[in-house]
């Protein structure tokens, strides 16, 4: 209760203090908000994911309850897909043929949960812009630009919404400005939960379950020989763990470096005798994929992240002598 | 649709050949142009860059097209040549000829690049989640997509993603 009233009063005092162009720590102050709000508010909605020339609706649930978050994200468009979470829990129901995929996740950052909750790490990377106000599905948005400070990540531009600070609205810019993806809400109402009736998957019964086999992760048993050096700036590392793949029969170690808003995977491996390394270069979408050869390991970055960003961190992995 | 034209593609769909009802409409809709060709052109396009096929630029046509236009039309290329050897110092005759075996070598390219393109459709069975799979490396993708990435993961699903992932 008392959180909902700042967050409001916050908002209140932003209406009133941006008649005038807002100073660069206030524009921050409405990314802050956003972020609280995507965790702290309880809203539904249907909202528009836009990426090239693929489009998905997707409808959207969330409840802040004394137990945690709650969240059921149903994907409208094309194969059904459901996603349930609660706090950092997400299991995702995907109806494949005759059966139905269970399959389980850690907490990532969607939308329109898109920031981090500690906005101050984003400083080191981007700039925030005032963009004005607009009008988004009925309601009005305040825009903020993320511009990047260098080349190695894309820019954003976010819609938050001026009552409850959500964000309506976001749109990530390549390095020419050009949205590489889209996603906005068509529809949104913010509600009072009185109960938890829609928390469950709405998949068929008589279909048969499987759980996805995913190989259990285990946190790094010894230490590489290499180590990474000079990443791009803002770049930390979340988590470090070895996978083992199918098909493979050497552990692969998997880093993940995220600025805040992008992330970035570092997969490295030895390479065993007879397997033809992978060299060259992918695009899909907003992602892209660089894979090398490095000391007789194979090394290959996957992120939402320029090209650029790519090759730095693949060729910032060092082997130690 | 679109998740139609991607099960097509990926030799989902049941192709029965006494029942070609649930085909019919996507062809149909696919000719008459639109969003469902370009979702087969672009789903092409990136099972192309997935498999690492060569691709020609956008306005390849046109600029051959074009090339084409420029060159000189020979008729009768022995009677050039002759008129070469009686003319050595016509050096704009000499090179005539070996720019038309250029032209025409990059209308052979044109010729198997149609071929290429006309393939995929009658073949579309043929093309496997193996021979993706091989070439991109998609298990990287699904494992920063489970672990690391944003949106995408979660409402993009390309047609080639979900073959691999299975």
């Amino acid at each position: 209760m008392l959180r909902s009233f700042s967050t409001c009063a916050l908002s209140l005092s932003f209406t009133l203090a941006f008649a005038d162009q807002p100073t660069e720590n206030e524009v921050w102050a409405v990314l802050q908000n956003a972020a609280q709000a995507a965790h702290s508010q309880n809203y539904q909605g249907v909202f528009t994911y836009q990426s090239g020339s693929s489009t998905k609706s997707v409808q959207i649930v969330h409840a802040n309850q004394p137990h945690g978050e709650y969240a059921r994200i149903l994907v409208l468009d094309g194969s059904p897909r459901e996603i349930l979470s609660h706090g950092e829990d997400v299991i995702i129901y995907r109806s494949q043929d005759e059966k139905v995929i269970i399959e389980k996740r850690h907490r990532q950052n969607t939308f329109p949960a898109l920031l981090p909750l500690d906005i101050d790490t984003l400083k080191a990377a981007y700039k925030a812009r005032w963009g004005g106000i607009e009008r988004i599905g009925g309601r009005d948005g305040q825009i903020v630009f993320l511009d990047s400070r260098d080349r190695y990540r894309y820019g954003y531009k976010f819609w938050a919404d001026r009552e409850y600070g959500l964000l309506l609205r976001s749109i990530m810019l390549n390095l020419h400005n050009e949205a590489l993806e889209q996603i906005t809400f068509n529809q949104l109402t913010f509600f009072n939960v009185t109960n938890m009736d829609w928390f469950h998957p709405n998949i068929s019964r008589d279909k048969k379950y499987c759980m996805e086999s995913t190989e259990p992760a285990n946190k790094l048993m010894n230490q590489p020989a290499w180590t990474v050096t000079s990443l791009p700036v803002g770049f930390r590392k979340l988590e470090q763990s070895t996978h083992t793949m199918p098909g493979k029969s050497v552990p692969i170690t998997h880093i993940i470096y995220s600025d805040g808003l992008a992330a970035v995977s570092l997969f490295v491996e030895p390479i065993n005798k007879g397997i033809r390394p992978k060299i060259g270069h992918w695009v899909m979408g907003a992602t892209h994929i660089h894979a090398g050869v490095s000391n007789n390991h194979q090394i290959m970055v996957v992120g939402e992240v320029p090209e650029a960003t790519t090759i730095q961190i693949a060729s910032a992995v060092r082997f130690n002598q | 649709m679109n998740e139609q034209i991607s099960a097509l593609m990926d030799g989902e769909l049941a192709l029965d050949a006494h029942d070609s009802t649930r085909l019919d409409p996507i062809f149909s809709a696919m000719k008459t142009g639109g969003e469902s060709a370009e979702s087969w052109a672009t789903y092409h396009l990136i099972g192309d860059v997935m498999r690492g096929n060569p691709m020609f630029k956008p306005d390849f046509q046109q600029r051959m097209m074009q090339r084409l236009e420029k060159e000189a039309t020979v008729l009768a290329p022995h009677a050039s040549k002759k008129a070469i050897h009686h003319d050595d110092k016509n050096h704009k005759g000499l090179k005539m000829p070996a720019k038309w075996s250029i032209a025409a070598s990059v209308a052979a390219v044109a010729f198997v690049g149609w071929m290429a393109l006309q393939l995929p459709s009658q073949n579309i069975a043929n093309i496997t989640a193996n021979e993706i799979a091989q070439n991109v490396p998609a298990e990287y993708l699904v494992a920063h997509q489970a672990s690391a990435s944003g949106n995408a993961a979660f409402y993009v699903q390309p047609a080639s993603y979900s073959e691999s992932a299975r």
